[in-house]
């Protein structure tokens, strides 16, 4: 692949690309229901889905509720072996018509178009985001990146309507250098943002472990050399596809850190449920290993070893808590306590943003919190550490208790209260910390479910659907006159 | 599954797909291009780009076309990688749209 022409690596980031090799790999991938349709499929994998599955999925194809059409369907033998004992997976990477029945939902949720000053990169809070592929080895149905994944038409705060484009090399590289360039000439902080230098970037899509190893050394050398300082990869592959992770791409990394070895390499990675990555015996229970912990996947296992033994890189895990995946708190211990064992970090767990279809998905957010806060008894401080989030559009907002004791005194509080604190907030973060506190609604999936009963809002987080709810009367009252 | 280049590419090979794939699935011909169907990974990034509209997804295949499924498998496993956008063919616009020009492929 040549990337944007006007590009040029440096002599030492050629020798670098020089010495990378890339390696065939035989992913099995299905794209598609036609082939599950025309039973075009190896004789194993019919039983994915069941006659009567295919039937109701056929009666919706090519109809406004078509499930290809929102998000691509498509799943890797690997990730099917696994399934195949797993409901949870199966509900992952399974298409329904369930998914199209409420299309509700909003067309670019958390607004990201607002944060793109170049094609195919979101700079909203301190670190940048590069979307560089827009596929996976297989696709979770309820990814909040579907507006990419399907190539959807987005509307830009400019007006225009396209579907989100991948970065290219030279244009990120110039971004980067003329923020900080800019940020530099004004004693350190971004005159119009208040930002400091631009130091980290997520390389992200779909999934950047689709790409060859060439494709993404050319972007680590050239974000190393455009001064980033710490670059983090959003894959899915180690559940998918984890022989991706083989010799070649850990000679590529370590050839990159020889030549680059301030550049932090910072994996973060998506597992979803400890069936992805655990064996299980005959009776469907995970193995003991006698050397302690569970017994995992030998080359998932394998992959996670070879990351966690180069100290220069670090492996976090998030995952959104999915009806029928994971909203499970002794399926979410057993994760987040195997995960730490073996040098990952859980960082986050996320309740389901408001993506088109989010309705088949997302689990109410106090009862998501819920299952976490019940998964981490038992875990050990240093077990424990993913908090739960839910991005709203001013940012990454933690969703910190849900209490069940009236509040005496306060309206609103008679069942308890949700408090949610601002984790994330744009451009040099004005919000972070501030909080949000609501009465209780065991059923609301959104912000939106709250509008009725907001206590206390230093934020804002409630206003706009406030707001919504108000037109929408208006609107109502309009026509009932008329 | 896969994607597949059609006839619409021989003799015109302009090689713009090549520069957004990102696997390097393409395989070059004398005046042709074959996608290999194990690598790519149906990132569709090539439909578009290409000039001639060559490049179906293998679900949408013209039925007049359903041989280069396999020829793409075939000429893919013979010929050599093609990693950079280089010049379309010499002719490119005499034949753009031609019909029928399987006959002209060169193995």
């Amino acid at each position: 692949m040549s990337f944007a022409s006007e590009y040029k690596p440096s002599p030492k980031a050629e020798a670098f690309l020089a010495s990378v090799d890339n390696a065939k790999y035989d992913r099995q991938i299905i794209t598609g229901l036609q082939k599950f349709f025309d039973g075009k499929i190896p004789d194993d994998m019919r039983a994915l889905y069941s006659s009567g599955e295919l039937q109701a999925l056929r009666e919706v194809s090519g109809t406004f509720n078509d499930v290809e059409a929102r998000m691509p369907v498509k799943v890797t033998r690997h990730y099917f072996e696994q399934a195949k004992n797993s409901v949870p997976l199966q509900t992952l990477i399974k298409a329904s018509p369930a998914e199209t029945m409420d299309l509700d939902g909003a067309p670019d949720p958390g607004r990201q178009m607002d944060y793109s000053p170049v094609e195919g990169l979101i700079h909203k809070y301190e670190m940048g985001l590069i979307y560089v592929a827009s596929t996976c080895s297989a696709h979770c149905r309820f990814c909040y990146r579907e507006e990419l994944i399907a190539k959807k038409e987005v509307t830009r705060p400019d007006g225009t309507i396209a579907p989100k484009g991948l970065a290219q090399i030279g244009d990120i590289v110039a971004y980067i250098e003329k923020h900080n360039d800019i940020v530099s000439a004004n004693g350190g902080r971004h005159p119009e943002t208040g930002r400091e230098q631009l130091r980290e970037i997520l390389m992200s899509g779909g999934d950047p472990m689709v790409l060859s190893n060439s494709n993404i050394a050319a972007w680590l050398s050239a974000l190393a050399e455009a001064g980033i300082e710490q670059i983090r990869i959003g894959t899915k592959e180690l559940a998918f596809f984890p022989d991706r992770f083989d010799a070649t791409f850990f000679d590529m990394l370590d050839n990159f850190h020889v030549a680059y070895p301030g550049v932090k390499l910072r994996m973060m990675v998506h597992f979803n449920h400890p069936d992805e990555f655990l064996q299980k015996d005959v009776h469907g229970r995970y193995i003991d290993n006698i050397e302690g912990g569970l017994t995992w996947l030998e080359n998932t296992g394998r992959a996670v070893t070879n990351l966690g033994k180069r100290e220069w890189l670090t492996i976090d895990n998030q995952a959104p808590i999915i009806k029928g995946i994971n909203n499970d708190p002794d399926a979410l211990r057993i994760m987040q306590r195997e995960l730490r064992r073996n040098r990952v970090e859980n960082h986050y767990f996320f309740c389901g943003r408001d993506i088109v279809g989010h309705k088949a998905f997302n689990v109410p957010i106090e009862e998501a919190w819920r299952v976490l806060n019940e998964s981490q008894k038992g875990l050990s401080g240093v077990e424990g550490h993913a908090r739960l989030s839910i991005t709203h559009y001013k940012g990454k907002t933690e969703v910190v208790a849900v209490t069940s004791d009236p509040l005496k005194g306060v309206p609103g509080g008679e069942h308890g209260v949700i408090i949610f604190k601002l984790l994330r907030s744009a451009k040099d973060a004005p919000l972070k910390g501030k909080v949000a506190i609501a009465g209780r609604n065991p059923n609301a999936i959104w912000f939106s479910g709250y509008t009725d009963r907001v206590i206390f809002d230093e934020l804002g987080l409630f206003d706009e659907y406030i707001e919504l709810e108000l037109k929408a009367r208006e609107s109502h009252k309009t026509a009932a006159v008329a | 599954m896969t994607f597949v280049v059609g006839e619409n590419c021989i003799r015109c090979k302009h090689t713009d797909c090549v520069a957004v794939c990102p696997v390097n699935c393409f395989y070059e011909g004398q005046n042709f291009l074959a996608i290999h169907p194990d690598e790519c990974i149906d990132c569709a990034l090539c439909v578009p780009v290409c000039p001639e509209k060559a490049i179906y997804s293998e679900d949408k295949v013209p039925e007049d076309q359903l041989a280069f499924v396999e020829l793409n498998r075939e000429l893919s496993a013979q010929w050599r990688p093609i990693l950079k956008k280089k010049s379309a063919m010499e002719d490119a616009q005499r034949w753009s749209g031609v019909p029928e020009k399987l006959q002209y492929l060169e193995r």
